[in-house]
């Protein structure tokens, strides 16, 4: 990878991002409304006080969780479209000590994130065994994964779990809800996401694992050639990235929503993909967009109350970036694009 | 529990259909060298459309019509970016599974509002309701009561096959997902055959998508697709990339949901999730079970670009 191409991995989401707003913008005023007002209350509705922000970092941890299992898996070539099904194991298993298991305080979130993690593992696991050793397409594997994980968590809520007449769990008690962050609305599950990021970034670039498995991900027969153990790390790249979801998935359960209920962790599976891509699959900056679309998020909330436009206009600005970014990638890469390039330059000199 | 069975088999046929239009939308495709996991979302919007078309008309099969042409608009994304740009065929399908209901969902919250009060459109009249026979028999139910999409799904099924094996044009078709290098020599218009297969999988994935809102369900709700889409991917596989394979694995995951829906009519134990659960595991054991043998067209998943030797 040259330099001008590293360069494009920036410019590409960027420019993907400030067209989707301007389409955004246009669809706002279609709707009668003002765009630029729709801008600022989106502003101020994610940044515009401590409150908001917290809500933006609460809003942008699980986000941050799914990213990551999304980047870890995709870096070793495994397509693991299962980020929500491992999430909702692993908030599910947590559900079930912080409720059910006679401990509560710090130990009980322990066990809670530890089982979380494991079960998302797990999970993850299935399609690992399958995609390893009868070579099954891991996509649909993991996609089936999450409905029956979505499924599973219906089971719990309206039935093993069920809090009185209404289909969800009971509460985590407040023993063993995640203390708050800065005294902000985030709690210590957002730095623990960053802290996750981090690590990921320094194994992927920085350790000769994650180099052999970023190596297993750019061209499989080549690893294999060099006699890397490239089922090992197939394997252990769905594991991977299955803990980290289901460990978001616990510390989603434990910090934000405290309870099981319909919807919980809907959509954040692709929604992780999305960013990932977005973000070129490098962990940190997966960070960065995982916080921007939470914002996003937020604000269209204030946006909504103040302007009556639909928070879905959110969603809809988010798919253009995807859609736009991913095309832009690979239109950077394609030779007649780079010829015209070069010889612009070439004329500039 | 004659009439679970009969109904059993009547559900089937009806569950079987959407799957077929979306796996036969998969094939073209992928036949063409295109692995398209968008259909999903495709199909979102194509039910939508599909829904709102036949309910400002009235008229559902104008719904199918809408729909379909909503599937090529949004396909003609991924053809773009897939064929043209030579973006990664899955990367991009992904993209369109998250842009597609995206938009389906937005355009309902714009058009209807954020009540939480269900609109409901018309359901195509079936071939029975159309004659005006009054029999209730299960041969008659079997192969009348259904609605005209049911017709056209099968006759697409055996047009397919007939394209592929028996005509000159099917077997360039063909050459374009085995080896476009020498499909092109030989003077196929590769390319020109790849848009094709996107307006061809965009328009079958649309009437998938509306089949489920003009035939099924009166309502549409997000998410109704529900996984349609992916488990098309796996008939396709299990299929073996033959349209006959293809509507037997179609049948199968059609009887799944079929049987699902008729267990949680008739049980009150379990809980009904179980049930529902069943289509989604019966996928991942029918692909568990047949392994990995490679049958799918060679240059499938693999960018085209003309002046690469």
């Amino acid at each position: 990878m040259n330099k001008k191409h590293s360069g494009a991995l920036i410019i590409v989401p960027v420019l993907s991002i400030v067209i989707s707003f301007l389409i955004g913008c246009i669809i706002i005023a279609a709707l009668g409304a003002s765009p630029i007002d729709a801008m600022q209350y989106l502003w101020k509705g994610a940044f515009g006080n401590v409150r908001n922000l917290g809500t933006t970092f609460s809003r942008a941890t699980p986000l941050i969780f799914t990213t990551l299992c999304a980047c870890f898996a995709y870096r070793c070539g495994v397509f693991n479209l299962g980020g929500e099904g491992q999430f909702i194991i692993g908030s599910i298993l947590a559900c079930y000590i912080a409720t059910q298991a006679p401990v509560t305080g710090a130990a009980a979130i322990v066990l809670c994130v530890v089982a979380g993690a494991v079960g998302g593992g797990l999970w993850a696991a299935i399609a690992g065994l399958l995609k390893v050793y009868r070579g099954q397409n891991e996509m649909i594997i993991t996609i089936m994964l999450n409905y029956v994980a979505t499924l599973l968590m219906g089971v719990v809520y309206t039935n093993w779990l069920r809090d009185g007449s209404v289909p969800q769990t009971m509460a985590v008690p407040d023993e063993t809800q995640l203390p708050s962050f800065l005294g902000l609305r985030a709690t210590i599950a957002f730095p623990i996401a960053v802290v996750v990021g981090i690590v990921v970034f320094y194994f992927l670039f920085y350790t000769s694992s994650g180099f052999q498995l970023r190596a297993v991900g750019l061209n499989m027969t080549a690893a294999k050639v060099n006699g890397f153990n490239v089922k090992r790390y197939l394997f252990m790249s769905f594991v991977v990235s299955g803990a980290i979801a289901g460990l978001g998935g616990a510390l989603e359960l434990l910090g934000t929503q405290l309870r099981l209920i319909n919807g919980f962790g809907a959509g954040y599976g692709f929604d992780g993909v999305a960013m990932a891509l977005i973000a070129s699959l490098h962990p940190l900056a997966g960070i960065v967009v995982a916080i921007f679309f939470a914002a996003l998020r937020v604000g269209s909330t204030t946006m909504q109350t103040a302007t009556g436009v639909p928070t879905s206009v959110s969603d809809i600005i988010q798919a253009l970036v995807i859609v736009f970014s991913v095309a832009g990638m690979a239109m950077v890469k394609l030779p007649e694009f780079r010829n015209l390039f070069m010889r612009k330059e070439r004329k500039a000199v | 529990m004659g009439s679970f069975i009969t109904n059993l088999i009547l559900a089937s046929i009806r569950m079987a259909s959407p799957l077929i239009f979306l796996s036969l939308a998969e094939l073209y495709s992928q036949r063409a060298g295109l692995v398209n996991i968008g259909i999903e979302g495709i199909a979102a919007i194509g039910s939508l459309t599909g829904f709102m078309v036949s309910l400002i008309s009235g008229n559902p099969l104008l719904g199918v019509l809408a729909g379909a042409l909503a599937g090529i608009l949004v396909n003609m994304i991924f053809a773009y970016a897939t064929i043209t740009l030579c973006a990664e065929q899955i990367v991009y399908g992904m993209a369109i599974n998250i842009f597609a209901p995206a938009l389906a969902a937005f355009a309902y919250r714009v058009y209807f509002g954020s009540g939480s009060e269900l609109v409901q459109a018309n359901l195509m009249v079936t071939l029975k309701g159309l004659l005006g026979i009054k029999s209730d028999s299960f041969l008659v139910n079997l192969f009348l009561d259904q609605t005209p999409m049911v017709y056209f799904a099968y006759i697409l099924v055996i047009v397919t096959a007939v394209y592929f094996r028996r005509t000159k044009s099917g077997l360039n078709y063909k050459a374009v997902g085995e080896y476009p290098k020498a499909a092109a020599t030989i003077g196929i218009n590769v390319i020109g055959v790849k848009y094709l297969s996107c307006v061809i999988c965009g328009a079958l994935a649309g009437i998938g998508g509306a089949y489920l809102t003009t035939c099924y369900s009166k309502t549409y709700v997000d998410g109704n697709v529900a996984g349609r889409g992916f488990i098309a991917l796996a008939a396709v596989i299990f299929g073996r990339w033959s349209s006959g394979g293809v509507l037997i694995a179609c049948l199968f995951f059609g009887f799944c949901d079929a049987l699902q829906i008729r267990l949680q009519l008739i049980n009150n134990t379990l809980p009904y999730q179980f049930f529902q659960m069943i289509p989604y595991v019966a996928t991942i054991v029918v692909l568990a079970l047949i392994g990995a043998k490679k049958a799918g067209p060679k240059a499938s998943g693999q960018p085209y670009r003309k002046e690469e030797r």
